[in-house]
């Protein structure tokens, strides 16, 4: 049966995802391309709503809910996979409304006074069957998807205004949006980027390569070394993993230095983040936050008898 | 929409997507066929009991699942309806599952040769697999590994029949077991092994030389290496394990085919990693350092908190100083859990107690003023107040009461129970199986000894718990294991692993040296035989002077000798020649003056030349019986000048030629004695008269 075979074929694409996200990438580098999962993501949640039988948007929304816990309980730490989630719940709350026809549009607007009159929740629980709904929504999710390709491409255009001549920039590690940025910047002004590399996985040797083959002049620095360079620099160009609803950041190890290094400094520090990395959690529990990989890279495992007496952590990403 | 209709699950064994690639298979023996984790085994197979709150088998499935294995088949014997249970219940056994597993029983099983021989009568593999025990905790990547070995076969055609994988890692290290202990001979540049042994606490190895003469010139000898128990396997292996029916494990199948070499062909690669964590849990110490090792993250991604089995309320969140707190735990005023500790769900715990490196099943409840240091406890275990435990294991539904304390490496096997006010002693087993009961069930589904396993149970009467033993409200028997000294066992084994008694006699696996004739020099045989074979043809020459024996037969006997005492040719010669210039000083006393020694030497010589002229034939065997002629009378100082009169009369027998000697001579000073030696008027003018001698008999024409 067809039917049944697309829907067993879904599960077996769900659960390979999850696999995948719990095994997370571990070889290839501790952040795995969060524009990656996003784009997964999406992708996956719009086959579940092609795929799956609902018959209105509260089905489909409980659907879409459920899969999403499952999916960020497989890595808590990859908040993209929760933000995609979220954006698809609201497209498909934004199409059911249009659906139920736009004059109906102001009433979305839930301004304090007409909670104070109506007098409880409205009537909106999604029951009502529209038949052009699964068709929109997937257009709708065909559309965030073409928004997610064009993220790094749409912050890239506005580097010129961030960076002058003859200016040093600061960053820290990698990140393909701030690497974008800079690239695009250095097609009309030339200034001097200093790269901190940060230790274990040094992937700020890989950016620098990849800057410097554009033709920006790098160095890389040690991350020791990033309060005493601080001074000279300009200003700090920074990604990031997740941005928070307070305004924090989730990041690489290593940020929290640079920032407090450029707070002492007084230098301004630009946070260059597509739309799928902003996030409504807040930063209540401080633990649960962090993110551990294995020691090795640390301290290799052959080193031996020293193991037992030594604790050796791998920090990844932090606040 | 319509190409994801025809794509073929992945899990299809009869899989339509040909191309090159056939998919990926891995041999699991859910079974470990001996008995090192008796008694807890009684109850639960091997490779159920939970590291880390995850059955060990787990791991092993998720490890082969992540490098693309997409058939397993699961060979169990020992209780296999549990492991086909929880098998059928976790992840791997649903239909989206990418890796099929097959479980396939048999009571009949004894040893990993009769699995592979039953997947070579069955013809389950079609191409290479991968060969892993169902206690292995591994996150390794092998595909660089098959892709070697893939690459190997295609490249030699089918010569090398097996990969293994080794992690590197100091000797010593806390993971490597020592009773897999391995050193490795191997080329360096094709990763293929010469030589695998154990070593098993020697102090002192021997390698035959004749692995070292394959045309590489890189070698290296390894100790530096952990043995993953994951081997990549060509369908070769199986039917190789049937035509040897006593091959019983991996290890004899490396020496077999390391053995017999020459005949068959066949050879053995190692594939070493230096990235990526490979261990088996072969005994209750390396439960402990793999335990600890996976709290520590050294396993990642299997992780506690990744909760890779997938299963409901499994989950646990990371916090610092790795720790771990499943959903529902409760933890009392003042406790602390320092370090390295996992807790599972529903678990409560008392008051200021002081938890590290341990980890705590689910459903346990914890007194107050407890210590809990290395301790692992599995599910529903209930420890009462002031309480300590020490590196020790409390199996399921245990329970323990008041001011109990657990000195190091104690088992407490399932249900047992120990009453309050009482001390274990270290290394204690407690189990609620009696020691005797094992008897009767003999003739059951028991498990044959793996030889290694040696001990033997001294049986503890009694049929009530002894409350001196396990407490006044205890329940449980206690297991000792002594030492059988009868066996050749230089090891005490214990349910913790090796405790090594260094034995240097021991010399288990001394190989004997080979016959080489290039001129690498040969390892010598054993001391005794040398010296058994010189005085034996001392006897010979004995008797064949009191019994005028005819120097054919005397020939005969040496020849005899040579082969009961396995000496090589040269040495033969060489003892010989020293044996002859010896005599007069066997017969008469070591205090003749040279004259004396002369005068009863010469004739001797004269009555052996045949025999002398029988073993020297060739230029490189005159220079040998030259320098076992230098090298005595180098000893002999004071009878240096003896040693021309020696050498003339040699020469006059046509024993020794003149070429010889004088390349002997011109070439022969290898240190200040042997220089000195040379000095030697007598010798010297003797050589010049040699000299002499061959030109005149060049002249002459030849």
């Amino acid at each position: 049966m067809p039917g049944a075979d697309k829907e067993a074929d879904l599960t077996e694409r769900i659960e390979a995802f999850l696999a995948d996200l719990k095994r997370g990438g571990c070889g290839t580098g501790p952040i795995r391309g969060s524009g990656e999962t996003a784009r997964e993501t999406t992708a996956l949640l719009r086959k579940v709503t092609a795929q799956a039988r609902w018959s209105s948007a509260g089905d489909l929304m409980e659907i879409i809910r459920k899969e999403g816990r499952r999916m960020t309980a497989a890595q808590p730490s990859e908040t993209t996979v929760g933000n995609m989630v979220l954006r698809v719940l609201k497209i498909i709350r934004e199409e059911y409304a249009r659906s139920r026809g736009s004059s109906e549009e102001t009433d979305q607007q839930e301004s304090l006074h007409k909670l104070l009159t109506s007098g409880g929740l409205s009537e909106e629980n999604f029951r009502q069957h529209f038949v052009h709904l699964k068709a929109n929504v997937i257009e709708a999710i065909n559309e965030l998807l073409t928004e997610l390709d064009g993220t790094t491409d749409n912050i890239a255009m506005q580097a010129l205004e961030h960076i002058h001549s003859n200016e040093v920039i600061m960053t820290v590690g990698r990140s393909r949006t701030v690497e974008a940025f800079l690239k695009d910047a250095a097609r009309k002004r030339k200034f001097h980027v200093i790269v901190a590399e940060c230790a274990p996985f040094c992937q700020g040797h890989e950016m620098a390569t990849n800057l410097s083959k554009t033709g920006i002049e790098t160095t890389v620095i040690a991350d020791a070394a990033i309060f005493a360079v601080m001074s000279r620099v300009n200003k700090v160009i920074i990604g990031t993993q997740t941005v928070l609803a307070n305004g924090g950041l989730r990041a690489v190890n290593g940020t929290h230095t640079v920032a407090l290094a450029a707070r002492h400094h007084s230098t301004p520090l630009i946070v260059c983040a597509p739309m799928f990395k902003l996030s409504p959690q807040f930063p209540n529990e401080e633990d649960t936050f962090h993110k551990f990989v294995s020691p090795h890279e640390v301290l290799p495992f052959t080193e031996g008898e020293i193991l037992s007496k030594v604790n050796v952590h791998c920090p990844v990403v932090n606040m | 929409m319509s190409s994801r209709g025809g794509k073929q699950k992945k899990g299809n064994v009869t899989s339509e997507q040909e191309e090159e690639e056939q998919p990926l298979q891995a041999v699991l023996v859910a079974d470990s066929f001996n008995r090192r984790f008796f008694p807890i085994s009684k109850d639960q197979p091997r490779a159920l009991l939970p590291l880390g709150n995850v059955a060990m088998i787990d791991y092993t499935l998720e490890f082969l699942t992540s490098t693309g294995v997409q058939e397993t088949f699961v060979f169990c014997c020992w209780m296999s309806n549990k492991i086909k249970d929880h098998l059928l219940k976790s992840k791997w056994c649903r239909p989206t599952s990418p890796n099929v597993v097959h479980i396939i029983t048999s009571d009949l099983y004894r040893s990993l040769g009769d699995v592979l021989r039953d997947v070579d009568a069955k013809n389950l593999v079609r191409n290479d697999f991968i060969l892993v025990y169902g206690d292995v905790v591994s996150n390794i990547d092998v595909s660089q590994a098959l892709q070697e070995h893939r690459h190997r076969r295609k490249v030699d055609k089918n010569i090398s029949v097996m990969t293994m994988v080794f992690k590197e890692s100091s000797p010593g290290h806390k993971s490597r077991c020592e009773e897999d202990d391995v050193i490795v001979a191997m080329d360096s540049k094709s990763k293929r092994v010469l030589h695998y042994q154990k070593t098993q606490g020697l102090k002192k190895l021997q390698f035959p030389m004749n692995i070292f003469q394959h045309g590489s010139d890189e070698f290296e000898v390894r100790h530096d290496l952990l043995d993953c128990h994951i081997s990549i396997c060509s369908p070769q292996v199986a039917e190789l394990f049937t035509d040897n029916f006593d091959y019983q494990t991996r290890s004899d199948f490396v020496r077999g085919i390391l053995v017999n070499e020459e005949i068959l062909g066949n050879q053995i690669h190692l594939y070493v990693t230096q990235d990526g964590y490979g261990a088996r849990v072969s005994n209750l110490q390396m439960y402990d350092s793999v335990s600890s090792d996976m709290v520590r993250r050294w396993v990642y991604p299997l992780t506690p908190e990744a909760n890779f089995t997938d299963q409901q309320g499994q989950g646990c969140t990371h916090s610092r100083h790795n720790v771990y707190r499943g959903a529902e735990v409760s933890l009392g005023q003042g406790s602390q859990m320092e370090e390295n500790v996992l807790i599972g769900r529903d678990t409560s715990i008392g008051a200021n107690c002081r938890i590290s490196n341990s980890v705590i099943g689910n459903n346990c409840t914890i007194g107050d003023n407890v210590v809990l240091d290395r301790a692992y406890m599995w599910n529903n275990v209930h420890i009462s107040s002031n309480v300590e435990i020490h590196q020790s294991v409390v199996c399921d539904g245990a329970v323990v009461k008041e001011a109990v304390r657990l000195n190091k490496q104690c088992v407490l096997a399932y249900n047992v129970v120990i009453g309050p006010n009482l001390s274990l002693p270290e290394g204690t087993v407690v189990s609620m199986h009696h020691p005797e009961e094992e008897e009767e069930d003999d003739d059951d589904e028991f498990l044959s000894d793996d030889q290694e396993v040696g001990h033997s149970k001294d049986k503890t009467r009694q049929k009530a718990f002894n409350p001196a033993e396990v407490g006044p409200e205890g329940k449980g028997y206690i297991w000792k294991a002594s030492m059988d000294d009868t066996e050749d066992e230089e090891l005490a084994q214990c349910l913790w692993g090796l405790v090594l008694n260094p034995d240097p006699e021991s010399d288990s696996e001394s190989e004997a040296s080979e016959e080489s004739q290039d001129h690498s020099r040969s390892v010598s045989p054993e001391i005794d035989d040398v010296n058994a074979f010189q005085l034996e043809v001392l006897g010979t020459l004995q008797r064949g002077l009191e019994e005028n024996i005819v120097c054919d037969n005397l020939v005969l006997e040496i020849n005899s000798l040579k082969y009961a005492y396995n000496i090589t040719l040269k040495e033969v010669m060489q003892i010989l020649t020293r044996v002859v210039l010896e005599y007069p000083f066997q017969q008469q006393g070591t205090q003749l003056t040279t004259l004396q020694y002369t005068g009863s030497l010469l004739p001797l010589l004269k009555t052996w030349s045949p025999v002398f002229k029988n073993y020297i034939k060739r230029p490189q065997d005159h220079l040998d019986c030259l320098s076992a002629v230098e090298e005595l009378f180098l000893e002999q100082d004071t009878h240096q000048t003896a040693m021309v009169k020696v050498l003339m009369k040699m020469y006059q027998l046509e024993i020794l030629e003149e070429e010889a000697i004088l390349k002997w001579f011109s070439t022969g000073a290898t240190n200040d004695k042997s220089r000195q030696l040379r000095k030697n008027q007598g010798l010297q003018k003797f050589i010049k008269w040699l000299e002499e001698a061959e030109d005149e008999s060049s002249e002459e024409g030849e």
